[in-house]
């Protein structure tokens, strides 16, 4: 259903351009002054700010759901190193339903292309994903938070985490460290308070940022002691650097040629840039929004251009005697209506941009957790939206405007 | 001529543009529509028929974390239950798709017909899945997506555990609100992944509405302070707390609907404007002869309540009819399964067209009543 809507929505961007095209050929070769229509516009100027007010509306009500589904995907775009390279068990779509058993990953610990410290220690480490259902803030329910237990290494393995509050996890004890993204949103997750799960106390230790990345939607503490609490034999997955893009793709190879080792090993960027299916529904709403809403919008847009050029027909008569052909007048009024509706696509995507930035989370489709992200207007949303408003503006003009050319003359000097 | 047909004859003389507002509203009032049995499918999830009597036990920790098979006995032996079943969520990948269609999960075939009693089989398709090991059953609907029948064999590969099965589907059910799961042996998914000893979800059959609150509590208590503490509730309040999970998605579609209430209310207003332009002179002679203002707001009222209403009929309506009528489960591939348009939701459009019909008129009638009849009969446009 989606890729029909996105196929119709192409087929009318299509035919928008042609219409497009004419219109700007026929501007060009028989102008009849751009100012004209423009001071036309606001001679009628209650009726003009309503279309323009409603086109606005509807461009920024697409802009902002489609500006939802970017800043979801670019939450988890933004995320790894390119360095480094993620390993979960084959089959699995997600960390948190990975498992990696500790032989695996005392296999994994000695090959030879695992990046070393100044220390020669290597640059891997093991994490333990429990997702845990905590308590949101005044009493909006439960939701799934991603606890991630997380070694010292593994730690320095992802730069982009910094701690902005309290400190971090003191290793062997029930100390967690929140995001501050998540510190908004859950009960309890402020420094210094405790809370419980599965009749375990937690402590929060400290507050921590992921610079928007999908580290934003974490809760960490240290590995070991996730294990013993949640009483995990196996690990859920496996980071580690490499020395270089080459040794990667050797130790990538490796693993996935292993047929003893159910596992898959890929680019940590990769992984992440797979997390986004969420972003689906979201575009799908978007769409779905824009075509019903424009429908709406065109018979609008229709209705004031068709009052225009009822109220101008002695005027469309006079350009008729002063010799502009019908083309020209036809080409006059579909720019009158693109210009009016595209005056509606700026105000919607200004009015878009309050959203920007705004935090909100919702249950990931992949890893079953609260994934909180922010909406990001892009300069391609904006085109979008600028564009979407003028496809309005064309349709919603196109029969006013041919009504327009094909006024008689004598008819429409003498109309009142 | 009556005053109610002149007021008709007027809303339609300009039938192109009559036509036109009637369609924006409709198109308007239909999105909303949409919207609301959106929202409500999403927060109120529609309950099934035997949920009344069946409590969902699950780790205290998330749904996420098993809970140890030690714990059915135990359960059992609780004053007021029925019948326990392991419910374990298998999530695999059907024929490589791109993302689960359908859910599957591994149990007790023995206690299908005890706690699941809603789901109904033919005779021999009930003791084809007992008896088989190896076997499924499968909700109506996916066997109708996939055109699969009886016999048939299907296999699935785990997004969890490290295993890949092949079932022969024994029968196929209906009669569930959802005729889409795929249950299957709960010994087959042990033999698989290796005796684990765990499963996702205990399911509970209770005997009697009484005895729930007294039996949910029982299992909670039984496990407090161990290992695996669990969490047990009925079915609906299980249900009910995937809608947190959602976190701030009603928010938006609430805030959706209003944005399109309000662009409703904008250009219904602006046209009932143009209407009522085009014709002052006219009013202005309708208060020569006179009418009274107050009978002028009338006419005005009359026509623009009309014209939403009229919209909010078709749009409503049209809304009612489908979402009703047709299949949506088919239409939106299960996303949405009942998508009911309730008494409230249709009250609800109803309110909103009144209030549109109203408010449109407001700025019509004060220019009219601002107008001398002079300025109304020199107006030209």
């Amino acid at each position: 259903m989606g890729y029909l809507i996105q196929i119709l929505a192409m087929t009318l961007a299509g035919l928008t351009a042609l219409v497009l095209l004419f219109t700007l050929y026929m501007a060009l070769t028989s102008p009849i002054p751009f100012l004209y229509n423009i001071r036309s516009v606001f001679v009628r100027w209650r009726a003009t700010l309503a279309t323009i007010a409603g086109i606005a509306l509807v461009v920024g009500v697409y802009v902002s759901v489609q500006a939802m589904a970017v800043g979801l995907e670019k939450s988890s775009q933004n995320t790894g190193d390119p360095r480094n390279v993620m390993i979960v068990r084959k089959g699995s779509t997600a960390e948190s339903s990975s498992q990696v058993t500790r032989e695996q990953f005392k296999f994994i610990n000695y090959l030879p292309q695992i990046a070393r410290d100044d220390k020669g220690q290597p640059l891997i480490s093991a994490d333990v994903v429990v997702l845990l259902s905590l308590p949101r803030k005044e009493n909006g329910g439960e939701a799934n938070v991603l606890l991630r237990g997380v070694s010292p290494i593994g730690m320095n393995l992802r730069p982009q985490v910094a701690l902005v509050e309290g400190r971090w996890f003191t290793p062997g004890r029930r100390e967690v460290v929140v995001s501050r993204r998540l510190a908004a949103r859950f009960a309890n997750f402020a420094v210094g308070d405790k809370f419980k799960t599965g009749g375990k106390e937690l402590t929060v230790s400290g507050v921590m940022d992921g610079a928007n990345t999908a580290f934003d939607s974490e809760i960490w503490m240290d590995a070991d002691e996730s294990r013993a609490l949640f009483d995990r034999e196996n690990y859920s997955s496996v980071l580690l650097r490499v020395d270089d893009p080459a040794a990667g793709k050797v130790l990538i190879d490796r693993i996935e040629s292993d047929k003893r080792l159910p596992l898959r090993a890929l680019p940590e960027v990769d992984y992440y840039n797979s997390q986004t299916k969420t972003a689906g529904p979201i575009k799908f709403i978007g769409y779905f929004l824009a075509m019903a809403m424009s429908v709406g919008a065109i018979f609008a847009a229709m209705n004031t251009m068709y009052a225009s050029v009822g109220a101008r027909t002695r005027e469309i008569g006079t350009l008729r005697v002063l010799g502009y052909r019908r083309l020209p007048i036809l080409a006059s009024f579909l720019i009158e209506g693109a210009f009016l509706s595209f005056a509606g696509g700026v105000l919607g995507c200004l009015l878009s941009f309050v959203m920007h930035g705004y935090s909100i989370g919702t249950m990931s489709l992949q890893s079953y957790s609260e994934t909180v992200f922010q909406f990001r207007i892009t300069p391609g949303l904006v085109a979008q939206g600028l564009i979407f408003s003028v496809i309005v503006g064309i349709w919603g003009s196109l029969l006013p405007a041919i009504r327009a050319a094909r006024l008689p003359v004598i008819v429409a000097l003498k109309s009142l | 001529m009556t005053i109610g047909s002149f007021i008709l004859k007027n809303a339609l003389r300009n039938k192109r543009r009559a036509t036109l507002s009637v369609l924006s509203v409709a198109v308007s009032l239909f999105l909303l529509v949409t919207l609301l049995v959106a929202l409500r499918e999403l927060t109120i999830p529609p309950e099934d028929a035997g949920a009344a009597l069946r409590v969902v036990v699950r780790s205290r920790i998330s749904l996420a974390n098993p809970l140890p098979a030690r714990q059915r006995p135990i359960i059992e032996r609780i004053p007021g239950v029925e019948a326990v079943s392991p419910f374990t969520w298998f999530g695999g990948n059907f024929k490589n798709e791109e993302g689960m269609t359908f859910a599957q999960f591994a149990m007790d075939p023995k206690l299908l017909r005890p706690i699941f009693g809603e789901a109904k089989m033919p005779e021999d398709q009930y003791e084809a899945f007992e008896k088989d090991q190896r076997s499924c059953i499968l909700g109506k609907l996916t066997a109708e997506k996939y055109k699969l029948k009886v016999g048939d064999r299907i296999t699935l590969a785990s997004t969890i555990y490290p295993a890949t099965l092949e079932f022969r589907i024994a029968g196929i059910y209906s009669g569930t609100i959802d005729d889409r799961n795929l249950l299957f042996h709960h010994k087959y998914f042990d033999e698989a992944t290796g005796d684990l000893g765990q499963v996702g979800t205990w399911w509970v059959k209770v005997r009697s509405a009484e005895d729930m609150p007294r039996v949910t509590t029982a299992i909670n208590a039984a496990f407090a302070n161990s290992s695996s503490e669990v969490r047990a509730e009925t079915e609906r309040a299980f249900q009910l707390s995937f809608i947190s999970m959602l976190g701030n998605v009603k928010l938006l579609v609430a805030s959706i609907s209003t944005v399109v209430v309000f662009t409703l209310i904008l250009v219904t207003a602006s046209t009932m404007s143009m209407a009522i332009r085009e014709r002052f002179r006219e009013l202005a002679v309708l208060k020569a002869l006179g009418f009274r203002r107050r009978e002028l707001f009338a006419f005005i009222l009359a026509e623009s309540f009309g014209l939403a209403v009229t919209g909010a009929v078709l749009g409503a309506g049209g809304a009612y009819f489908l979402y009703n009528y047709g299949n949506i489960s088919k239409m939106t591939n299960g996303i949405f399964i009942t998508f009911e348009v309730t008494p409230k939701i249709v009250g609800i459009a109803i309110l909103v067209a009144t209030g549109l019909g109203i408010v449109a008129s407001i700025a019509p009638s004060i220019s009219v009543a601002r107008t001398s009849v002079v300025d109304g009969l020199k107006t030209l446009d």
